[in-house]
């Protein structure tokens, strides 16, 4: 099935092309019943200036049956042969070469008339521009050669068929390509969707897996527990992977989802960050000074509490503004150190941090004591640079 | 009496591992599932106290399996263990009903702590998971139906801190800190309710 469906991708008759096609003959079908109802008409009307009444008669039965012929053939992609649209065009070059015969030498308009566009467009359909342009040039040609005299009218109509053919085949090429590609577009996209499905099942197995072996070996103890420590790593990291694909969500030019730049962090940091859970777009200025506001803090973390030491990000987003707290379980800072960095000149984290985040409008706050530190950071939306 | 538990998981060894812990931590395990067909057919003789539900099972879903018990049953609990921690799934599934959410690479300590809190009707929050449902709150309502209290501790939740170190910094007891995370559940749960009510109403679901 999959590379049938390829190949019928790349030639021009896909199924989307075709159904395109079918529709084009469907409308058509519509016309060729117009136009045969107006051609037997003026004829029914203009039958006693006829030189051969008996050989037009039959000619007009001949346009009538063939129509029924070829609109029959023409509703079946696989009727539609070289063959019937050869004949198709071959009746209307002969009606119009038999014109001075049946209707006399100085006819003005050709017996079969406007019926010729039913060939014309068959062509234009099947054969695209080139089918158009040949059949155009072929009916014109044929038209103009036999006339006496060619009436101003004359030519307009021979070039009208001269140029509609190609347009409207080109036309058709177009919106048959069109039909094609958005089908090989879809296909690709459910294609996506499956295996984005696949990948999550696959995932989760490997996640029970990371998961089971993690707590085993916690619980076994020896050299099980370092196993199980690394399964634990790697459980983590994927499912971290697996959240930072789940949050790549396109955002608009110049702007950041300053909750998928936060999560990241939990790659480098023994972090927890929680998010509203849906992507919060922020001016990318922003979202980089908040983030390396946010590592600055982390790094401090580190630095003073420990290497492994958990900490908790949590972002709120308001229509206005975002809130940002960055939290330690640590000893917190003891009083007067700050003072006393700054009187040594070191200005250190609190001046890059608050720095950061008043360059944007917003405020820094910082809690510390026997709890923990915690910094609340509030960046206004809009107003911002 | 001991905690009446069902295990749904369609992966084998993680069924009986968990299976095994609970047993011998002194818990019940009435039942055992690997899929939501199986688990709404033998939920109804086990009545259990709390399922333990794993979210990627097949057909139905986690999800699925969490509102039909919430509609059959509204005292049994739910705890979702999940593997992948997908965020969507893990509020639609606490939205549905479920009492707590755990990463299924908790400790065995960790496990059996959230059984028997979501036994007792404790909701068993990540901070994730409070981070979450504060979103969830923020994003449509410009009038929160939370107190100012009740959003001061899902914050906490969100930051990380346990109940005990919530009760500590707003100087209550550990009781009241788990009745705000209760009632911020009961809502985000109602809040659900009045949107499938209003969806029902607008989709003339309603009608009989």
């Amino acid at each position: 099935m999959g590379s049938a469906t390829l190949r019928l991708v790349r030639t021009p008759h896909s199924p989307a092309a075709v159904a395109v096609e079918n529709r084009l003959f469907r409308a058509l079908a519509v016309l060729r019943t117009i136009v045969l109802l107006n051609t037997v008409g003026l004829s029914i009307y203009h039958a006693d200036d006829f030189a051969r009444p008996v050989l037009g008669a039959v000619c007009i039965a001949a346009m009538v049956v063939w129509t029924a012929v070829v609109t029959w053939s023409c509703t079946e992609p696989r009727r539609r042969t070289p063959t019937v649209l050869g004949a198709d065009l071959a009746l209307a070059l002969g009606l119009l070469l038999l014109s001075p015969l049946v209707k006399g030498d100085d006819f003005t308009s050709s017996l079969p008339g406007f019926w010729i566009v039913g060939a014309l467009l068959s062509w234009s359909i099947h054969y695209r521009w080139q089918g158009g342009l040949a059949a155009g040039v072929v009916l014109a040609t044929a038209d103009l050669a036999q006339r006496q005299d060619v009436a101003q009218s004359d030519y307009g109509n021979a070039f009208l068929l001269v140029i509609a053919g190609p347009i409207v085949g080109f036309m058709s090429g177009s919106v048959q390509q069109m039909a094609t590609e958005r089908e090989a577009a879809e296909r690709t996209a459910a294609v996506a969707a499956e295996r984005a499905r696949l990948a999550r099942a696959v995932h989760d197995g490997v996640l029970q897996v990371l998961a089971l072996v993690q707590r085993r070996g916690r619980e076994l103890g020896g050299d099980a527990a370092e196993l199980g420590r690394l399964a634990g790593e790697q459980e983590r990291e994927l499912r971290r992977l697996i959240r930072a694909q789940d949050e790549f969500a396109p955002v608009a030019a110049g702007t950041v989802d300053l909750a998928a730049e936060l999560t990241g962090l939990e790659r480098r940091y023994a972090v927890t960050v929680s998010t509203p859970g849906t992507p919060v777009e922020v001016p990318a200025v922003v979202g980089r000074e908040l983030v390396a506001a946010v590592q600055a803090c982390l790094d401090n973390v580190r630095v003073h509490v420990g290497p492994d030491a958990p900490a908790w990000v949590l972002l709120q987003a308001f229509a206005d503004r975002v809130e940002l707290s960055v939290r330690d379980d640590g000893p917190g800072i003891a009083p007067g150190r700050l003072e006393e960095a700054a009187a040594q000149g070191r200005l250190g984290v609190t001046a890059s941090v608050r720095g950061r985040v008043a360059d944007l409008g917003g405020t820094a706050e910082l809690t510390t004591g026997s709890f923990g530190t915690e910094w609340e950071l509030v960046v206004p939306l809009g107003s911002a640079p | 009496m001991s905690i009446r538990v069902m295990v749904v998981d369609d992966h084998p060894l993680w069924r009986e591992a968990v299976e095994r812990d609970l047993s011998d931590a002194g818990l019940d395990v009435v039942a055992t599932a690997a899929d939501g067909r199986e688990a709404m057919a033998r939920f109804p003789a086990a009545r259990p106290d709390v399922v333990l539900l794993d979210l990627q099972i097949p057909e139905p879903d986690g999800v699925a399996v969490t509102a039909a018990i919430a509609e059959q049953s509204p005292e049994t609990r739910v705890l979702i263990l999940s593997a992948s921690g997908e965020q969507t799934d893990v509020l639609a599934a606490v939205k549905a009903g479920a009492t707590g959410y755990l990463v299924k690479s908790a400790s065995r300590e960790d496990l059996l702590d959230a059984v028997r809190r979501v036994a007792a009707g404790d909701p068993v929050f990540t901070p994730g998971l409070a981070g979450l449902v504060l979103g969830e709150f923020q994003r449509d309502t410009e009038q929160t139906p939370l107190t100012e209290r009740e959003t001061e501790v899902l914050k906490m939740v969100a930051k990380g801190l346990s109940y005990r170190q919530i009760a500590d910094r707003l100087v209550v007891s550990h009781r009241t800190v788990q009745n705000h995370v209760q009632n911020t559940l009961r809502k985000l749960q109602m809040h659900n309710r009045v949107e499938l009510t209003r969806y029902a109403i607008e989709h003339g679901l309603d009608e009989e």
